[in-house]
């Protein structure tokens, strides 16, 4: 079986400073929620924006699908079916909902507005909310919608960091499920979480990355139940 | 009272012509983030093709507005891609220096080929009208009908089209735009070519209204600074707004002022915003 995701020993900073990943890997197979963890400044963010091509990195390989795309910008990453959803300023602040939808399929009007009936459905408050624009949402609308843009890409495989970040314990839950509703429909997800125990409860595998590198590895519900992990970085 | 509203009724005329380029320089800010000072010779070289359309063509003013469009596209791009954008790794400031020696450029070559007379468009003598006390040149209702014609075809390219929507996206948020999909340098072509060809196209307004020469562009240009500024540089509304709220605190500081100072107003208003109200009358977003 061919892997959603893989990112394989990458090397990657932001210029003249050392570099913040030293050698980080991650895969994620078809249908899979993959989550990581780890303390802040570990490099997380670092990571997802290296496989989404935000970054360049030093060494290493992404392949998306059975298709290396280490040579492609972040455009040719979308192009090859990544969908990332940044930690911040991820909905563009003074286009209003719709557009903010319509400019997410750019790569593809027809699909994309066939896939934006779907979302309405999936996502009635944001129907509701087509006119309002992206700053006047709530912090948990604003990652519905976050997310939703993602959808527009048609993506195989979707990106998400710190999607609860700043959201209340409900509006968090609220993510969550609508994550595994998405994964149930067939689309695999690799997270950077906060809410460690929550996000690695509905994960199939979870990682812990530490300073650049990763530590431990294992199932997601086992992760959240291990103690070492609950002291080091849930604070449990 | 009438004398005010004489003033009032001049400025927003006025106005409404330094509004067409006002919004093509604030174009160019949004996505590129430099202030374009190149945008007085896409001025002067849209007002001579389209006095060219107009006397050696005989094409109408709303035709001549758009060769002058298309001139001062075109003198745009060939300014950014071949130099302006080269010098983009070294800053904003480096390539705003090198867009008023662009101007000096482009001024020139068209001093080169028509010398420094000025120039007046072939049209109609049309008379003035006078409604309810007040004076009002026929050609001027024109000229405000072809630059609100001009704005509102601006507004619904940025609006409803593709592009148009995908420059507001880059405006907003460079990375965003690129994570999906959107590649900012054609974005870049795009908002410069829309930037020069509308102040080509505000140089035949100008032109129409008096007559035009190789300065026709430097003498307005900060006059179209000044109302970016004034409405939140980046902002194409703002720059509407501020271009009509310049033009009538021009004409009404005439009235207290000799014409002498009426350039002045320009800056007062750039120290007073920038001062009170850096994010501009709309308050849209930080220069
Ligand atoms: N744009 C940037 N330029 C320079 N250094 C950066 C930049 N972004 C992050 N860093 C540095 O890289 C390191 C890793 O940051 P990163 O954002 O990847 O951490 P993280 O694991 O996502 O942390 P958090 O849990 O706080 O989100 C940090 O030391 C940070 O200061
Ligand atoms: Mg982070």
């Amino acid at each position: 079986m061919t892997a959603a995701l893989i990112a394989e020993g990458l090397v990657a900073g932001y210029g003249a400073a050392e570099q913040i990943l030293k050698g980080a890997s991650v895969a994620v197979q078809p249908g899979e929620i993959v989550t990581i963890i780890g303390p802040n400044g570990a490099g997380k963010s670092t990571l997802l924006k290296a496989v989404a091509g935000l970054l360049k990195i030093a060494e290493g390989r992404v392949a998306v699908a059975g298709r290396d795309v280490t040579a492609q910008d972040a455009i040719g990453r979308a192009r090859a079916g990544l969908a990332f959803v940044p930690q911040e300023a991820n909905v563009f602040a003074r286009l209003s909902v719709a557009e903010n939808l319509s400019i997410s399929g750019f790569l593809d009007p027809k699909g994309s507005a066939t896939e934006l009936e779907k979302i309405y459905a999936r996502y009635p408050m944001l129907a509701g909310k087509r006119r309002a624009l992206a700053r006047s949402l709530s912090g948990g609308q604003r990652q519905i919608l976050a997310m939703a843009m993602g959808l527009m890409q048609q993506p195989t495989m979707m990106l998400l960091d710190e999607p609860t970040a700043g959201l209340s314990p409900r509006a968090a839950e609220e993510l969550f499920a609508a994550v595994i509703d998405l994964n149930r429909a067939g689309l695999p997800v690799l997270m950077v979480e906060q809410h460690a125990v929550e996000a690695l409860r509905i994960s199939h595998r979870g990682y812990v990355l530490v300073a650049g590198r990763n530590s431990v590895e294992g199932a997601g519900p086992a992760l959240a139940e291990d103690p070492d992990i609950r002291r080091l970085f849930l604070g449990g | 009272m009438e004398a005010l509203l004489q003033a009032v009724v001049n400025g927003l005329l006025a106005g409404s012509l330094i509004a067409v380029p006002a919004v093509g320089f604030t174009a160019i800010f949004a996505i590129l983030r430099y202030p374009s000072f190149a945008i007085a010779g896409y001025v002067s070289v849209g007002a001579f093709a389209g006095w060219a359309a107009n006397t050696m063509l005989g094409f109408g003013a709303p035709l001549a507005v758009l060769v002058a469009f298309a001139a001062g596209a075109a003198a745009g791009l060939l300014c950014e891609l071949g130099a302006l954008r080269r010098l983009m790794p070294a800053g904003a400031l480096t390539v705003a220096i090198a867009s008023i020696a662009v101007n000096l450029i482009l001024e020139n070559i068209l001093r080169f080929f028509f010398g420094n007379d000025l120039r007046g468009f072939d049209l109609p003598i049309q008379p003035d009208l006078i409604i309810g006390g007040i004076f009002v040149g026929l050609q001027q209702i024109w000229n405000l009908v072809l630059a609100v014609a001009v704005v509102a075809a601006v507004f619904a390219f940025l609006m409803f089209t593709r592009f148009g929507r995908a420059m507001r996206a880059v405006a907003d948020n460079p990375d965003l735009a690129r994570l999906k999909g959107i590649d900012p340098a054609r974005i870049a072509a795009i908002a410069v070519a829309l930037g020069a060809g509308l102040a080509g196209a505000g140089g035949v307004l100008l032109g129409l209204d008096t007559s035009i020469d190789p300065m026709t562009g430097y003498r307005v240009l900060l006059s179209v600074f000044a109302a970016a500024v004034l409405g939140g540089l980046g902002s194409i509304p703002g720059a509407v707004a501020g271009a009509l709220a310049l033009g009538i605190a021009e004409e009404l500081a005439l009235l207290v002022v000799p014409a002498t100072y009426r350039t002045g107003v320009g800056f007062v208003a750039i120290l007073l915003i920038l001062t009170f109200r850096p994010r501009g009358l709309l308050g849209e977003r930080a220069a």
